[in-house]
């Protein structure tokens, strides 16, 4: 009994131990639950808000680039693009991978596309890209190597291809400088962009340069976005919110395709024919005509639009397609390939030269330096002995003379501005620094007043202001490098090189261009329009209207401009019939059609100062038409390449002289011609029928 | 021998006990409990597989649950009117014979999943032996046991241990860690009942904690059963299914908040992020819709059926009913804490399903019998059986 109520107590203890047991296990249970449930919620909450909802980016396409005429410049095109998975390549042992990457860059190199090893790993180890992207390594593979990559993928881990949308040029480097090209966001251009209105992600590109550049806000498509709920698999369950894609609005420009074609061929020849000149040999040094490189710009004078504008040496954008390998980049910003990325019609600057002159005149008649109380009048002969010496000199360059000192004779303003007499203007910028209440800044003054010396206002990105000197800006030249000046101050002869735009004076050709527009269309200078429309790419209705700009109506009454214009007119046509002098440009438009479509101009045939060797004159010339009203005005800049009347202006006369006979050559674009040859090739093989009478059976035959 | 069958007598003789029908002893507050874990369950197996597409639902899961439960029921009843003195002489075949099951299911007819070799598969349904085999042992174990009056020597001990080795090593050549495991707390639960001395406790706590380390560093788990042991330490750095299963888990309940997403509203369940919540992690299913409130209920219910377990054990009128129901209270308590534990992050993970909740025929089946036998412990403990 004793024994038997000793096991019902041991056995009541241990029951006890036993539901003491269970009771704790329940404390960690609920402790934990509290923790979880009550302490953690909100976090679990994002937890699963991070889980289950996914937003789905879709890429819109940019809108396409078209001319005047609504001629495709910049399209879009597909491109099966070969991507590799960082998160699968991960655990590819790191000497497979070196052989994985041989073998892919051999497959695709056979395949047509010739490609690097170092390319590959160049761009799968870019810091772009995050540890679970796929990182795009190559584009532009044929459609049958994406086909064998698939079908053969167990051989290729992590390799596969997407098809992305890229940029098409159908005109290859046409109008290059103009488009411009798009690129990968920059870490800095994505900051940038933060709060834009279409966002930005990582790696999307952005325009770099050209209209590109300038028109990015409407040309970006504006990418869809798609909330979802997905389960573990990423299977999509519910879609909470969807954003469709909208393709970016289509640009349409001022430019016509075929004015475009022709001036960049005509800059490249006139080069070409530059470069044929022979060396000179002279007592300083030996002169080589080098023509590197020049600009051309064309505008309707009437409001302000671009026509075309070239540059040369130029590229090709579709480089930029890919994603430009750096020694292409290289290349392409080399000053030793003379820079051909460089856009010089409104980033290049220039001596203007005597182009500059007209507007020297205009602040002689402005000011009555020209006039009753001044020193000439407008009719008065001046005698242009073709040296000129400043009366009171007081130091530096005393003698100044035309070009090779040759004389002009009796000038008055016109026919100085016809013959484009130094002397003349000399004669003139002398006065306006000695003469009392006269300003020795009065060119510089009517030259800011055409636009010199500040942008122009372009719709073109990075414009140039070029430069005009002054004695405060000398000083302050002078202060920041006292090796490239005599002295700090301003001398007379720094007026009278300002007066017929050399020494320091700097003018971009669409800034020449720019202000002869204003000075031939009545006296609006006009901020050059590039851009026309912008269009929808779908409907093609017209979104925003670029109307025209004008910076500013210029004071340009008959007074003034009948003696330029008429000076200006000569230079392509004057010819004095008893001791044949000619205006500048006379025999370059010798059997122009003037009667029918009058044209003027000015030449100009600046020095670029250097101290290692002797350069061949900057060549340049500006000419308009048909006058009295004119449409077309146009200028050229050929470097080094000598006088602007001998090299410049038959770039030009060749130019206007399609446009008035109307006989501008259609441009094809790439499609075209393979189009215009398959027709050539069917045409040739339907004459050997004809000869042999057998058929031949050929590729084109069969198409 | 004959100090029982006195008490025996005594108890049944005991002139202040009431009349000794079964009938007027079924303990509802067990039953009730176990059912409304059971219909829990239900809706909880139905929340975790009823997919994205409504109309693409698969009710298998959830009429195959409905089938277990009332299956088990019917069980439970079957197990509780057989007076479980009778069902004694029945023991040794249940035993031996789901014994033999645990050896014929490493043969090529049992069927391996997750690495486990722990079924049997007819057509549509699965038999876990291991599950069946866990009642048969409680009996098996307390029967042996009740023969020492609550006094166990070292040979008697030994002997008792090897009775439950026999399941137990085959169910760890099943690679069944989660099921070993439960045997393994209801024999310490069983022995501390039934009689075992103190220092023989200590030494099996010292001889287990020497095997487990044994276990560990010699290499006989596989990689990724080290890895499911380990990784709720870490889940973070843990870059495995594990991991991802019990963060997935923890995500799910802890964005249940105080009340739940509310029954079907639960995303993280939805999106079948946690992996087998149907079954072992059944749980997260729980804490996501019905939040800490609903959680606690679900643990408050187990803590009733707990309760009960250890009121009959302390009010059976013999130790082998006593014994029975430390076996079923042991079992039923550490596969709730174990599994609940692993899908909170505080357990490592071992594939044990939740008693009554979890989806699953054998589970069911094997809780029910369990709880029948208390029940049957609670109804005839004023009986006589000669």
């Amino acid at each position: 009994m004793i024994g038997q109520r000793a096991d019902s107590r041991s056995r009541r203890l241990r029951l006890a131990i036993l539901g003491a047991v269970a009771i704790c296990l329940f404390v960690p249970l609920v402790a934990r639950l509290w923790y979880l449930q009550i302490i953690k919620e909100t976090a679990f909450i994002e937890r699963v808000v991070d889980n289950t909802t996914e937003t789905i980016i879709e890429r819109a396409p940019r809108g396409r680039i078209i001319d005047v005429n609504g001629r495709i410049l910049v399209n879009n095109r597909q491109s099966i693009v070969v991507t590799l998975d960082k998160e699968e390549m991960s655990t590819v042992k790191t000497s497979d991978l070196d052989q994985l990457f041989f073998d892919l860059a051999r497959e695709i190199s056979l395949s047509g596309k010739l490609t690097k090893v170092t390319q590959i790993e160049a761009a799968y180890e870019s810091d772009r890209y995050g540890p679970f992207a796929e990182v795009p390594v190559v584009q532009d593979i044929s459609k049958e190597l994406q086909v064998y990559l698939a079908e053969f993928s167990y051989k290729w881990p992590g390799v596969g291809t997407t098809i992305i949308t890229v940029r098409d040029y159908p005109y290859g480097s046409l109008a290059a400088h103009i488009l411009g090209y798009v690129g990968s966001l920059s870490e800095g251009e994505l900051s940038q962009v933060a709060n834009a209105a279409k966002p930005y992600l990582a790696n999307d590109e952005i325009g770099k340069a050209g209209i590109e550049l300038f028109y990015e806000n409407a040309l970006r498509g504006t990418p869809g976005r798609k909330t979802v709920v997905v389960d573990r698999f990423n299977n999509i369950l519910d879609t909470t919110e969807e954003v469709p894609a909208r393709a970016g609005s289509d640009v349409q420009l001022t430019i016509d395709i075929d004015l475009q074609a022709m001036a960049e061929q005509y800059l490249k020849e006139g080069l070409d024919i530059a470069r044929q000149q022979p060396t000179k040999f002279e007592e300083e040094g030996v002169i080589i005509y080098r023509a590197p490189a020049g600009a051309m710009v064309v505008m309707n004078p009437r409001n302000g639009t671009v026509l075309a504008m070239a540059s040369f040496p130029t590229y090709d954008p579709g480089l930029f397609v890919s994603g430009i390998a750096q020694d292409e980049y290289d290349k392409l910003i080399d000053p030793g390939n003379n820079l051909p990325l460089l856009n010089r019609a409104i980033q290049g600057t220039y001596p203007p030269g005597s182009t500059f002159k007209p507007f020297t005149a205009y602040a002689a008649l402005d000011t009555g330096l020209i006039g009753s109380r001044g020193i000439l009048g407008v009719n008065s002969m001046y005698v242009d002995t073709g040296v000129y010496t400043i009366p009171t000199c007081e130091g530096g360059t005393c003698e100044f003379q035309n070009a090779g000192a040759l004389p002009n004779g009796d000038v008055d303003l016109r026919l100085a501005l016809t013959y484009s007499s130094d002397v003349y203007f000399y004669n003139l910028a002398t006065h306006f620094d000695i003469l009392p209440g006269f300003d020795l800044e009065s060119p510089q003054v009517t030259a800011r007043y055409f636009g010199f010396g500040v942008p122009s206002g372009v719709t073109l990105s990075n414009e140039n202001a070029g430069r005009i000197p002054t004695p405060d800006t000398r000083r302050e030249a002078y202060r920041q490098n006292p090796e490239a000046f005599l002295t700090d101050q301003w001398l007379t002869g720094d007026t009278l090189n300002t007066s017929i735009g050399q020494g320091d004076v700097l003018a971009t050709p669409l800034q020449i261009v720019n202000a002869y527009a204003a000075l031939v269309n009545g006296g609006t200078l006009y901020a050059p329009n590039i851009g026309l429309r912008s269009l929808n790419p779908i409907t093609g209705e017209t979104e925003v209207e670029f109307a025209s700009r004008v910076t500013r109506e210029l004071y340009l009454p008959a007074a003034y401009t009948q003696p330029i214009l008429d000076g200006l007119a000569g230079v392509t046509t004057w010819r004095r019939p008893d001791n044949g002098q000619v205006g500048t440009a006379y025999s370059a438009f010798l059997n122009f059609p003037h009667e029918d479509w009058p044209v003027s101009g000015k030449t100009g045939t600046s020095e670029k100062q250097s101290i290692e060797e002797l350069i061949a004159d900057y060549g340049l010339f500006v000419a308009w038409g048909p006058n009295p009203d004119p449409e077309y005005i146009a200028v050229v800049v050929l470097e080094e390449a000598g006088f602007g009347g001998a090299v410049a202006a038959p770039v030009v006369r060749k130019y206007l002289e399609k446009i008035a006979y109307g006989i501008v050559p259609r441009h094809l674009s790439s499609e075209e011609e393979d189009e215009v040859a398959r027709q050539q090739v069917q045409e040739s093989e339907r004459d050997l029928e004809a000869i042999f009478e057998i058929p031949l059976v050929t590729t084109g035959k069969k198409s | 021998m004959k100090e029982m069958s006195r008490s025996r007598r005594k108890s049944s003789l005991n002139p202040s006990g009431n009349p000794i029908s079964p009938w007027l002893h079924i303990d509802l507050a067990l039953i009730l409990s176990v059912v409304v874990l059971a219909i829990t369950g239900i809706f909880m197996v139905y929340s975790a597989t009823r997919g994205t597409d409504p109309d693409l639902y698969d009710r298998s899961f959830l009429s195959r649950q409905l089938l277990n439960v009332v299956l088990g029921f019917c069980v439970m009843v079957f197990a509780a009117l057989v007076p479980y003195r009778r069902l004694r002489d029945w023991v040794p075949i249940l035993f031996w014979g789901s014994s033999f099951m645990l050896l014929l299911v490493l043969t090529p007819l049992g069927v391996e999943r997750n690495g486990t070799r722990a079924w049997f598969e007819f057509g549509q349904f699965q038999l876990q032996p291991s599950e069946i085999c866990k009642v048969a042992f409680i009996f098996a174990l307390a029967s042996y046991l009740e023969q020492f009056d609550g006094h166990l020597n070292q040979k008697q001990l030994i002997y008792a241990l090897f009775l439950s080795a026999v399941p137990l090593g085959l169910i760890l050549l099943e690679t069944d860690v989660g099921s070993a495991l439960v045997f393994i707390a209801i024999t310490m639960g069983m022995l501390l009942v039934g009689g075992a001395q103190t220092r023989h406790i200590f030494l099996m706590t010292i001889a287990g904690i020497t095997g487990v380390i044994t276990i560990w560093s010699t290499g006989l788990l596989q990689e990724y059963q080290r890895d499911r042991l380990t990784s709720f330490i870490d889940p973070v750095s843990s870059q495995t299914e594990a991991a991802y299963q019990q963060t997935q888990a923890q995500i799910a309940i802890g964005s249940g908040g105080l009340r739940g997403q509310g029954f079907g509203q639960g995303q993280q369940t939805r999106g079948e992020f946690v992996p087998e919540q149907h079954t072992d992690f059944i749980f997260s299913v729980v804490g996501e819709e019905f939040g800490f409130v609903g959680a606690v209920v679900v643990l408050g219910l187990f803590a009733v059926v707990i309760w009960r377990c250890w009121r009959t054990a302390k009010k059976s009128s013999d130790l082998l009913g006593a014994l029975i129901c430390v076996g079923v209270l042991c079992m039923i308590m550490f596969q709730m804490f174990q599994s609940v534990g692993m899908t909170l992050g505080i357990m490592p993970i071992t594939g044990i399903p939740i008693p009554f909740v979890s989806y699953g025929g054998s589970s069911a089946l094997t809780t029910f019998i369990a709880i029948g036998l208390v029940l049957n412990v609670h109804m005839h403990r004023y009986e006589v059986v000669r």
